[in-house]
């Protein structure tokens, strides 16, 4: 009934798929030619097959880089996903509703946002000579445990880590007391006549009925753990030595600051499929299970 | 209803309190001297001293960072949306040729990380001769927003009753009409959420203008402020101050629609 022409319809979305199409999809393409060639950015790039490929999985930072993005994800993901699941179930208590939507906005805080200024704020949290975490660690007689944080090879990706926990957890349980309010209360009433326990009706009641939450946090945050970037950027740059370097540091620095543009687009290449693989892997496990 | 227990509402206020901390301190700071925060972090500031708002504002160049982001925020937030209105009616109420490849080629963006397109995007630009240039934040972060935004007005219109869509048609009108007179007001809520997602994501954007702009007169408030650190690692509460300047409007965008913006943001997730 609004149709026209199906072509002249085709002018409603002509403009955005334009825009969208060159400078996201073209570059996206080129991207995948240029991981195919050697090429420093000034000259015409030069074919080479799958030499930047064979490079990159000989090349021991590469592994380090993903081990470490693997490694985030116990902060990215599964901290986020424990704490928000674990303070869901007492935020869900607090009946007050100004106290509970108070309490939603502090832990959403964070979320919002840049990571950039949050790196800068932590660094500064972080900073042994006079940084608070220190100076507090000082005071209450741990001196031993004043370390120096982001230039510790053991302790800089945990720390950096800690972080991006306290950047998702606020949004893990934000999306869980959303699923919360869906769920019907009587089944809780229910359980508490039946004189279940606060773990019971957790683990029976309220974690079943969250499980399209927990996939929807799952996917958001595993995919944020292996785009990391500028957290480690604004933090660490990826060191001290390789401590912190994730994949798209590696990138970055193949590409912009020593122009191995054909490399670093291999690198970004691979990146994108693990990524694209990931998302598909957990949207298919929400399908097979409805 | 029960009331809530006494410890457990204290240790959820404790872990609030916890969380946002290093806000506070990064704002107790922002108004201390250098003297003051010697001679303790944890202390209070003897007064509410602005200078180092001054100092990161003039001398830290944030003025310009500030109105940066400014200056490309707005034309985002209404470029996606204008687009996203015509292309949403198209994907979402019209017959097109090859909808479901369009469709699908916009989709990949929502999932796509930036980081897989940024180098043929930066050789594009500095071709096209756009580096350097405001272009070079607004426009590939307009291809950046279409996919989700498309994807969430195309929803929103397909979930218009149908009555009202076909009581226009009988009333013979215009299809434009029928889009920005009857459509547009009946999703009214999608866009103004839309916009703020919008916003806050523009705002705090981090490798396009990190890349694509290399020009300290050309930088937003998140790089200008990694610039700042790298320049100036002593005086804490001038980079404070900064964090402070880029912190505090998102804050107040926040407070003020906080229920629109958290409603969007899990909303946003679950589609």
């Amino acid at each position: 009934m609004l149709n026209l022409s199906s072509w002249r319809n085709f002018l409603y979305v002509l403009p955005a798929m334009a825009i969208y199409a060159l400078f996201l999809l073209f570059p996206l393409l080129a991207s995948l030619g240029i991981s195919f060639t050697d090429w420093d950015g000034t000259s015409l790039p030069v074919y080479n097959g799958v030499a930047n490929f064979m490079r990159m999985f000989s090349d021991p930072v590469f592994w380090i880089a993903l081990g470490n993005n693997v490694m985030l994800m116990l902060f990215y993901t599964l901290f986020p996903i424990l704490v928000g699941l674990t303070l869901c179930s007492f935020l869900y208590e607090t009946r007050n509703q100004t106290e509970r939507s108070t309490l939603r906005v502090l832990f959403f805080l964070p979320y919002i946002m840049p990571m950039a200024v949050l790196g800068v704020v932590w660094r500064w949290l972080y900073n042994p000579a006079f940084g608070p975490i220190d100076q507090l660690l000082r005071a209450i007689g741990l001196p031993h445990l004043a370390l120096s944080w982001l230039g510790d090879f053991t302790w800089a990706l945990p720390a950096v880590g800690f972080v991006a926990t306290w950047y998702f957890f606020g949004f893990c349980l934000v999306l869980f007391m959303a699923g919360l309010q869906r769920m019907d209360p009587s089944l809780l009433e229910a359980a508490e006549l039946d004189g279940s326990s606060r773990r019971q009706k957790f683990l029976r009641i309220t974690l079943p009925s969250l499980r399209p939450e927990i996939r929807i946090a799952l996917l958001m945050t595993v995919i944020a753990s292996l785009k990391a970037f500028d957290l480690v950027y604004v933090m660490t740059q990826g060191g001290p030595g390789t401590s912190t370097m994730v994949t798209n540091i590696f990138m970055y620095k193949q590409g912009f600051d020593l122009h191995n543009f054909g490399y670093a687009s291999a690198v970004a290449v691979f990146s994108m499929i693990i990524v694209l693989v990931i998302n598909g892997l957990i949207h298919f496990a929400i399908r097979e299970r409805n | 209803m029960r009331g809530t227990p006494l410890f457990p509402r204290a240790m959820i206020w404790l872990i609030a309190l916890m969380t946002i901390l290093p806000f506070l301190m990064a704002l107790m700071t922002s108004f201390k001297t250098q003297m003051e925060l010697f001679q303790g972090v944890f202390t209070l500031p003897s007064s509410l001293n602005f200078s180092n708002y001054v100092t990161a504002w003039h001398q830290g160049h944030f003025n310009t960072y500030f109105m940066n982001s400014v200056i490309v925020v707005f034309p985002v937030v209404i470029c996606s949306i204008l687009l996203g209105i015509l292309a949403g009616f198209g994907f979402g109420m019209l017959k097109i040729p090859g909808k479901k490849l369009l469709a699908a080629l916009l989709a990949l963006g929502m999932v796509l990380p930036s980081e897989a397109f940024i180098i043929p995007l930066y050789h594009e630009l500095r071709w096209m001769g756009l580096t350097n240039t405001y272009l070079a934040l607004i426009l590939p972060q307009i291809a950046l927003s279409l996919p989700f935004t498309t994807l969430m007005i195309a929803t929103a219109f397909q979930q218009i009753p149908k009555e009202l869509i076909e009581a226009s048609v009988m009333d013979g009108a215009s299809r434009a009409k029928i889009l920005w007179g009857i459509l547009v007001p009946a999703i009214w809520p999608t866009l103004s959420t839309l916009a703020l997602l919008l916003f806050i994501w523009t705002w705090n954007e981090f490798l396009i203008p990190l890349i694509l702009v290399n020009k300290d007169e050309l930088r937003t408030l998140p790089i200008g402020m990694m610039f700042f650190q790298n320049k100036n690692t002593i005086d804490i509460p001038v980079l404070m101050a900064g964090a402070m300047i880029v912190i505090l409007p998102l804050l107040a965008i926040f407070l003020v629609f906080q229920r629109k913006f958290i409603s969007g943001v899990t909303e946003g997730a679950v589609k």
